[in-house]
């Protein structure tokens, strides 16, 4: 089943809705949400992008239930809901953009269609095809001199002669003989579709449409009567965009553009009033009160001043894949949402992280909103065609930790430092004056220090008191286990031949204890023939003898047969015998 | 008064009961409890309810108060300032609202465990409403959801309603009736 128990992101969430299987592939672009109805609940509107070249659909969803599917003639490049009349009920109309035109839906049914004026075609472009229509070149001159046209003319070519191009020489025949007969028409497509308020700031007021082309201008379109009320020109074709104001009153359109930089349009020019130049490429833009925050490919989120003017960044771990904004005007809170290709959905405020949301899979598509009865809902998509849906609870409180601009909190605290006293400033005296005589006496014994660690360490490979022998000819290492809790100890003596090749005979083992304490089961033995690298346990027993509770230290002589002077020294410290304790 | 009425309040049968009528918004408890109103003080439209609303209506032996809160986002935090009167809660959902249900069931879990009324037998009666919607979930399946079997200290009863035609209710009623009976005789047996 769909619900499951509330859980994580600190409880902020109510998981509603998840499908993994709704086969939905869209951006944020194509989401929206509107009382499709008129009956207050919300409907979700998703113009799916199905396989991408077929399959396009107009979905619509209510509450867990797909109940409106119709299909699509092209890929949708943004999907918008939008009064168009002020007839009763308040039904609003889905526009869909996708080509060159807008399909605008009225009750989920086919209402209008608005297409983009075409643009100039290049003359010489349709003299050349002329010929071709009247026999007078052959396919492959026609391909030519497309191409010299092609690299000469500043009216660039349309989208057929650009198709005729790319084919390949035995497609061109057919090709030409299936289109000649028509004109040559050039379009541009739609980049991005927006919504503007035609005369009221009202919820339910009419909008117009603005669209973005890909041939770099932003057209305003008139709700009712579907004519071009205003139309701008930016310096690069626009990817992204945001609405605010009323046409009638005043206006920004917000533009991110594909060369990087993002124009802010007003009411009173065609051309962009101010800019912004982005280090790197935009991937999300969307307005939070009277700020543009911009997601970007390097992993960044910046805000701007609507006059361009950068206010903060912050980093991001992951690259973003969409962003939407999160806006619940009852608790007059605004925040952005950004999904990470680290299957996450940050929430910012700002620059601060006020949330993390954590999905199964990377999002595609975000969108908050009023969905069902509900206001604070979360829908998103997700790159394997998910659907999941998120409410927020009615007790979530985002806390406002370093949203106040300044150092955090605990650099005013005071501390309790004490008063100086008159031994501190003395001291502080005179370390000042006598400086380099105390740094010279630290020097000193610094270096008496290391002589006499020097002195020791060469005398214990002298008296060969380590566990190492340094010995060229014999090098040794041993280790000792002592097991058992007493009286009677098992003592194990690990000994490896540390040379590359030679093996080393001739060795034998002596234990120095304090007679009185410890019995030895065999104080002396003799060792096998070492082979190098192997490790050899020797064990014997030890027996305490003193019922005292006291414990000593056992010496352990690694020797060679002839030389008075061990190789290796070992100190056991033994442990104190519980076993007698116990008795 | 007749004799009988007088009768059985001194017995202590007739006695008043405030109940909550609580829900999510657009789950029907207005209409829950114009439908449980003698038929000529029903109303014919029902609206949102804001903030909330009083009834009074008799039911064989008792004398029903009930506060029907509206359960609109911004209302519901009403409800908490209500449930020390309360004697018994009515809760009523939206069974055709399968989005929803998570909501449901969090503002249930928040009402079992206020303090006032986590420590109380309080009988609890569900009305699984909508039942006419096509594709609405069953009272079994609505219980399921909002994990009722997990309340174990308190008597609760779910029903499978139509608010709009009134069907299943008068089941719930007599529930909540006998629940009043049984609790009653309780206190009587805990004052001797």
């Amino acid at each position: 089943m769909s619900s499951v128990d509330g859980s994580g992101d600190a409880g902020k969430w109510l998981d509603a809705h998840y499908d993994p299987l709704a086969g939905l592939y869209t951006f944020s672009s194509c989401v929206d949400l509107a009382d499709l109805s008129g009956d207050g609940e919300s409907r979700l509107l998703v113009g799916d992008l199905g396989s991408g070249s077929s399959g396009m659909k107009l979905k619509v969803y209510r509450g867990t239930a797909l109940v409106s599917e119709s299909a699509l003639l092209d890929l949708p490049a943004g999907l918008v809901a939008f009064f168009m009349d002020l007839h009763e009920p308040r039904i609003p109309a889905v526009a869909v953009a996708s080509g060159p035109c807008v399909y605008v839906y009225k009750n989920l049914r086919p209402y209008f269609k608005f297409t983009l004026p075409g643009l100039e075609v290049n003359s010489l472009e349709q003299d050349v095809w002329q010929q071709a229509r009247a026999g007078h070149i052959d396919p492959p001159t026609l391909k030519e001199m497309l191409e010299g046209i092609r690299k000469k003319a500043d009216i660039p070519l349309s989208v057929r002669s650009l198709r005729f191009l790319s084919l390949e020489p035995g497609e061109i025949d057919d090709f030409v003989q299936l289109h000649e007969q028509q004109p040559i028409r050039r379009q541009t497509v739609i980049t991005c579709i927006g919504t503007l308020k035609k005369s009221t700031a009202d919820e339910d007021g009419v909008s117009c449409l603005v669209i973005g082309t890909e041939n770099s201008h932003v057209y305003v379109l008139d709700p009712e009567a579907f004519i071009i009320l205003s139309k701008m020109s930016l310096p690069a074709a626009p990817t992204m965009m945001d609405v605010t104001g009323q046409f009638d009153v005043e206006f920004r359109i917000t533009v991110a553009c594909r060369n990087g930089n993002i124009y802010i349009l007003r009411r009173d020019s065609d051309k962009p009033k101010y800019c912004i130049e982005l280090t790197s490429h935009p991937v999300g833009l969307l307005r939070v009160g009277k700020n543009v925050v911009v997601g970007c490919t390097d992993d960044s989120l910046q805000g701007f001043t609507q006059k361009g003017k950068k206010l903060w960044k912050a980093a991001l771990p992951a690259p973003i894949t969409t962003m939407a904004a999160m806006d619940l005007p009852t608790r007059g809170f605004q925040a952005v949402l950004v999904g990470l290709a680290n299957c996450e959905v940050h929430l910012y405020r700002e620059k601060n992280l006020l949330g993390t949301i954590k999905i199964p899979e990377a999002v595609t598509s975000i969108c908050f909103g009023r969905y069902g009865r509900e206001d604070g809902t979360l829908i998103m998509t997700t790159k394997g065609g998910g659907l999941m849906v998120k409410i927020l609870k009615r007790t979530a409180a985002f806390d406002d930790r370093d949203s106040a601009p300044g150092p955090p909190l605990a650099q005013s605290v005071r501390l309790n430092v004490p008063k100086k006293t008159k031994l501190y400033v003395d001291q502080t005296l005179r370390e000042r004056e006598n400086g380099l005589a105390m740094h010279r006496a630290f020097q000193m014994d610094l270096s008496r220090l290391r002589l006499t660690a020097a002195k020791a360490y060469v005398k214990a490979l002298e008296s060969s008191m380590t566990p190492m022998s340094s010995s060229l000819s014999e090098p040794l290492k041993m280790n000792a286990v002592v097991q058992g809790l007493g009286p009677s100890f098992k003592l194990t003596l690990n000994i490896q031949n540390t040379a590359a090749c030679r093996p080393v005979i001739n060795l034998a083992i002596s234990f120095l204890c304090d007679e009185s304490l410890y019995r030895m089961r065999n104080p002396f033995m003799r060792i096998p023939l070492l082979v190098p690298g192997l490790v050899y346990p020797v064990e014997t027993f030890v027996e305490c003898t003193s019922d005292k509770g006291i414990s000593d230290i056992i010496k352990v002589f690694v020797l060679h047969e002839g030389k008075s002077s061990p190789l290796l020294t070992a100190h056991i410290n033994m442990p104190v015998s519980e076993g007698l304790t116990l008795n | 008064m007749g004799l009988f009425d007088k009768l059985a309040g001194w017995l202590g049968l007739k006695k008043e009961v405030n109940v909550l009528c609580l829900g999510l918004d657009n789950s029907g408890k207005t209409t829950v409890i114009n439908r449980l109103k003698p038929s000529n003080a029903q109303a014919q439209d029902i609206v949102p309810t804001i903030g909330f609303s009083i009834e009074k209506f008799k039911a064989s032996s008792l004398s029903f108060t009930v506060f029907d809160m509206s359960g609109q986002g911004r209302y519901r935090n009403l409800w908490e300032h209500y449930y020390r009167e309360g004697q018994a809660i009515i809760f009523v959902i939206d069974s055709a609202d399968k989005l929803r249900m998570v909501v449901a069931k969090e503002e249930l879990d928040t009402l079992l465990n206020h303090p006032d009324i986590k420590h109380r037998r309080i009988p609890i009666l569900f009305f699984a409403n909508k039942m006419d919607v096509r594709d609405s979930l069953s009272s079994v399946k609505v219980s399921q959801l909002l994990c009722l079997e997990n309340i174990k200290d308190k008597p609760w009863h779910i029903c499978a309603t139509d608010a709009l035609k009134g069907e299943g209710l008068q089941e719930g009623v007599d529930w909540l009736q006998g629940m009043r009976k049984v609790h009653l005789i309780e206190s009587k047996c805990v004052s001797v």
